[in-house]
């Protein structure tokens, strides 16, 4: 069985010789890094290693000191900060490890929220947004506020979210970090299925192995300089009993949309 | 095992950790310090310089008591009272005659009782002699001594105390009964005690300062609270990171208590040295025709220390308020499940007290600081209605919303009423402030007589007489002037009998003056008056009325945009995760600037005109509490939209200024928000 396949095509977003320092430290030292629609990568590393200055480079976060980002073929390192705003906000998406949904918004318009930003009336914004819900298990929970959802609700909330512009990349720092292990492997098994399935590539910052299982292709980072590229994890090649059984229960709630008695969270409703 | 110690919430360890933690907090940690211990700094001058002139306008009216003389069974002493005038300023005639065969007591400010023929006069009238010819002198003769402060309103007041026989005019003849604020008819006295005054303007300055401090105190308690509320904001991260660790809710309610005394205490102490600069320029404000003793307006230790310690209670009472979300979880802030519905019995509680106002007004009218605490209890219950009405509007705002901004503001609004309330309050009070001074007009000028002509009443018989001396007098000082007579009433002296002789002196004043110096004594007990002199201490009111609601609306105003400043700060703060992992994904900042914007000022334009027809409505019997009318004019109306826009401009300002904090919390948050 081999539920994830690794992608072939050409990169949709690319990192290529990214240099970037911090006053005498240097943060990355020359990386090359790419990732193609529908592909997921894991950038893994220990702390201070550079992965998360990399994803703040390939997101338009911050601007390498050298080197260049490209997506879809154009270089977008040069932009100014409201150019790269906007390019953050219509071709990317990102998942946090958590509050970054407003507690004041109902999960709904927490969805809907890029959607008005980017000029599309309220209404529309958030049926669109409730469109979400069901596949991602979050069905009949579009008006609670994120005070009223578990955690693993909440990062659903926030794929959504991430999702509902249609971007091409998704970038997702440490998106279980905050979530038992059983509802973390969950969450990441939904966000790599969902991302393929909208066909946009994935970059996923960790330092949890589990996690990395799920994507396609692993990258390490080590001194700011990749330390072993390219090389591409087979799922089975884990065996961690713990990643099969959340993997199984993620797929179970992607798969039953709409069905949110399947859902791992539920004894977390109140 | 051993029993565990109860962990003690402000032992060394607490004083260590929370010194270390405001030393370690950082540029911003500094700011919000800084913005602490300046608004409970503020907080502490304003406050003492309120209770200042309370205490200062007693002092004053107790000091001039003597010249309200207690008729006695027992006389030693006869004591009059007139006012004359100089360049338009009253000067206080005190006559008085010690009784044959009795020994009078010193008057007070005075070693010993005036011979007859002798003068003391006030510094302020000795130096005015000096200056004057003798022409144009107020009072006759040469001043035998000066009259102590003990004797005296303020510094520069014109007083003379005039010693006479038992058996002159000027201490014989009756005054004119109307005015009982500056004349008193000679009366037989055992000492110089006298009483308080119960008519004049005396006691409407008393009133007067009772409803400025409490227009001033509540704001300044909104201020103090959100400068508190900022240093819990700073602070919640490492308070949470603390609980982590295995913090007690006790220490962490210590620790907060304990910076909170900190800033406090710092605040107030800078604040008491604020007011301690501050006196003698706060004593050179004139007030109720002059400035001011500096020792009239030192409060005194104990009161001093009192204001402190209440200053530092506040800070440290919102500061715990403040900190409750991060004692409840360790994991910081607490996850609210459910938006807090602002409870109706709000808005019930409201119309009680607005309802329980009017009655009381209205059937206890003589109880004045009755009056006064429900007043202040009418500007509290503002408070009360306010975060209802914040939440009411949060969802009406939500249910339209059509733009992101808008949609934040209102949810925002609903989701946390009291927090929103917060940013406003200052300004719906100080709206509030702003409708009870709006239509507060003061019956003030005279139509009794021309200003360029004095009079005299005397009996219809004398008419003739009286106007040949006036004109020989007049021709002696080289004065040009008409005399004649008419039935108005600026002077008067018996009953229907009396008639005015009247001497219009055109040109300048000191003309009128000269003229005033030789009439003087030409019937005995009167000094000749103006239609505007006799008027002169309710113009004096109106005009210190005047300077009083602007300087209260200027205070009210600044405090509002401070504490609304200083809450917007804070609620950035609050909430720098979320924003800044919404730029992160990229959201525009304009977009959650104009969120924050809206969430101000759509509360305020409700709330505020709400304020302002609240303060409208208790102006009512205040003002004639306070010796005024109440009718709202072009005047009024044209004041409350200036005190709106300015308003409004200011809020935008103050909301403006935490733009760059908003900027510099998201631009620094990683993608961990951290």
């Amino acid at each position: 069985m081999t539920p994830y396949r690794t992608t072939t095509t050409s990169p949709v977003l690319a990192g290529i010789g990214l240099t970037k320092s911090y006053g005498l430290t240097r943060a990355l030292a020359g990386v090359d890094v790419s990732v193609s629609a529908g592909e997921s990568l894991a950038v893994m590393g220990p702390s201070g290693s550079g992965k998360s200055t990399l994803l703040h480079c390939l997101a338009g976060i911050e601007r390498p000191d050298e080197g260049q980002v490209v997506l879809a073929g154009e270089r977008v390192d040069q932009l100014g900060e409201p150019e790269r705003s906007e390019l953050r906000r219509t071709r990317f998406g990102f998942v946090f490890q958590s509050g970054q949904l407003l507690p004041e918004l109902p999960a709904d318009e927490n969805v809907a929220l890029p959607l008005m930003l980017g000029g599309l009336p309220r209404r529309q914004a958030v049926a669109k947004a409730r469109e979400w819900f069901a596949p991602l298990g979050l069905a009949g929970k579009e008006d609670r506020r994120p005070g009223q959802l578990s955690g693993g609700q909440e990062q659903r909330v926030a794929i959504a979210r991430a999702l509902v512009g249609g971007p091409q990349v998704i970038f997702a720092d440490e998106p279980t970090g905050a979530l038992d292990q059983s509802t973390g492997m969950e969450v990441i098994g939904l966000l790599v299925e969902i991302t393929r399935s909208q066909g946009a590539a994935l970059v996923v910052v960790t330092h949890d192995a589990n996690v990395a299982a799920y994507c396609d292709r692993t990258v390490r980072v080590r001194d700011g300089r990749l330390s072993e590229a390219g090389r591409t994890y087979a799922r089975a090649a884990v065996g961690d009993a713990t990643a099969h059984a959340a993997e199984a229960a993620g797929l179970a709630v992607w798969r039953a949309a709409g069905h949110p008695s399947g859902d791992a969270d539920a004894r977390y409703d109140r | 095992m051993r029993a565990l110690r109860p962990m003690r919430a402000l032992d060394r360890t607490t004083w260590t950790l929370t010194w270390r933690l405001t030393r370690a907090g950082g540029r911003t940690g500094l700011l919000a310090t800084g913005l602490s211990v300046a608004a409970a700094a503020i907080s502490t001058a304003l406050l003492l310089v309120c209770v200042a002139a309370n205490l200062g306008f007693q002092q004053r009216a107790d000091r001039i008591d003597w010249r309200n003389p207690v008729r006695s069974g027992a006389p030693v002493a006869v004591e009059a009272v007139g006012t004359t005038f100089s360049g338009g300023t009253p000067v206080t005639v005190v006559d008085v005659a010690q009784l044959p065969g009795k020994k009078a007591p010193a008057l007070p400010g005075m070693p010993r009782f005036p011979k007859p023929g002798e003068t003391w006069v006030s510094p302020a009238l000795a130096d005015l002699l000096h200056r004057l010819p003798a022409d144009r002198h107020p009072v006759p003769g040469t001043p035998a001594g000066t009259l102590g402060r003990e004797a005296l309103a303020h510094p520069g007041e014109l007083v003379a105390v005039v010693g006479h026989k038992p058996t002159a005019a000027a201490v014989t003849a009756p005054r004119d009964p109307r005015r009982p604020d500056d004349t008193v008819t000679p009366t037989r006295v055992a000492d110089f005690t006298g009483r308080p005054l119960q008519y004049g303007i005396g006691g409407f300055y008393v009133t007067l300062a009772k409803i400025a401090t409490i227009l001033v105190v509540i704001p300044l308690l909104v201020l103090g609270a959100s400068s508190a509320r900022l240093s819990v904001s700073r602070r919640d991260q490492r308070l949470a990171a603390l609980r982590l660790i295995g913090a007690t809710p006790g220490r962490i309610a210590g620790m907060t208590a304990a910076e909170a005394a900190f800033t406090g205490a710092a605040g107030a102490l800078l604040g008491a040295v604020g007011y301690a600069l501050l006196l003698p320029a706060v004593a050179q404000v004139p007030v109720a025709g002059g400035s001011w003793y500096v020792a009239d307006l030192w409060v005194g230790l104990p009161v001093l220390l009192a204001v402190l310690a209440a200053v530092v209670a506040m800070v440290v009472v919102s500061a715990l308020a403040g900190l409750r979300q991060v004692v409840v979880g360790p994991l910081g802030v607490a996850r609210r499940s459910q938006a807090p519905r602002m409870h109706v019995l709000r808005a019930l509680v409201f119309v009680a007290v607005i309802v329980g106002y009017a009655w009381f007004t209205d059937n206890k009218k003589d109880e004045v600081n009755a009056i006064l605490v429900f007043f202040a209890v009418v500007f509290l219950a503002l408070s009360v209605i306010g975060p209802w009405v914040v939440g009411i509007l949060g969802r009406v705002v939500s249910a339209r919303a059509a733009t992101p901004a808008t949609l934040l503001a209102g949810r925002r609004m609903l989701d946390d009423p009291k927090s929103a309330w917060r940013t406003v309050s200052g300004l719906a009070l100080a709206g509030f402030v702003a409708g009870f001074f709006a239509p507060f007009g003061v019956v003030g000028s005279s139509s009794w007589g021309s200003p360029d002509t004095l009079a005299v009443a005397v009996p219809k018989s004398q008419v003739t007489a009286v106007q040949h001396e006036a004109r020989e007098r007049l021709k002696d000082a080289r004065v040009t002037a008409t005399v004649g007579s008419d039935t108005g009433r600026v002077a008067v002296v018996g009953g229907e009998d009396s008639v005015q002789v009247t001497v219009t002196v055109p040109g300048d004043t000191e003309n009128l003056d000269r003229a005033r110096t030789a009439l003087t004594s030409l019937v005995p007990g009167q000094y000749p008056v103006t239609g505007t002199d006799v008027d002169w201490s309710g113009k004096m009111f109106t005009e210190d009325f005047s300077t009083a609601t602007r300087v209260v609306l200027g205070v009210t105003f600044v405090i509002a945009i401070a504490s609304a400043g200083i809450t917007a700060a804070s609620s950035v703060l609050d909430r720098r995760r979320t924003y800044g992992l919404l730029r992160l994904a990229g959201t525009p900042l304009r977009i959650l600037d104009e969120a924050r914007r809206k969430e101000t000022l759509i509360p305020v334009a409700v709330l505020a005109g709400g304020a302002v027809l609240t303060g409208l409505f208790a102006a009512a019997p205040l003002t004639v509490l306070a010796g005024g009318s109440s009718s709202l004019d072009l005047g009024g109306i044209a004041l409350l939209a200036a005190c709106f826009g300015l308003g409004v401009a200011g809020l935008l300002a103050a909301s403006a200024l935490s733009r760059p904090l908003l900027k510099s919390v998201t631009a620094s948050s990683g993608p961990r928000g951290e």
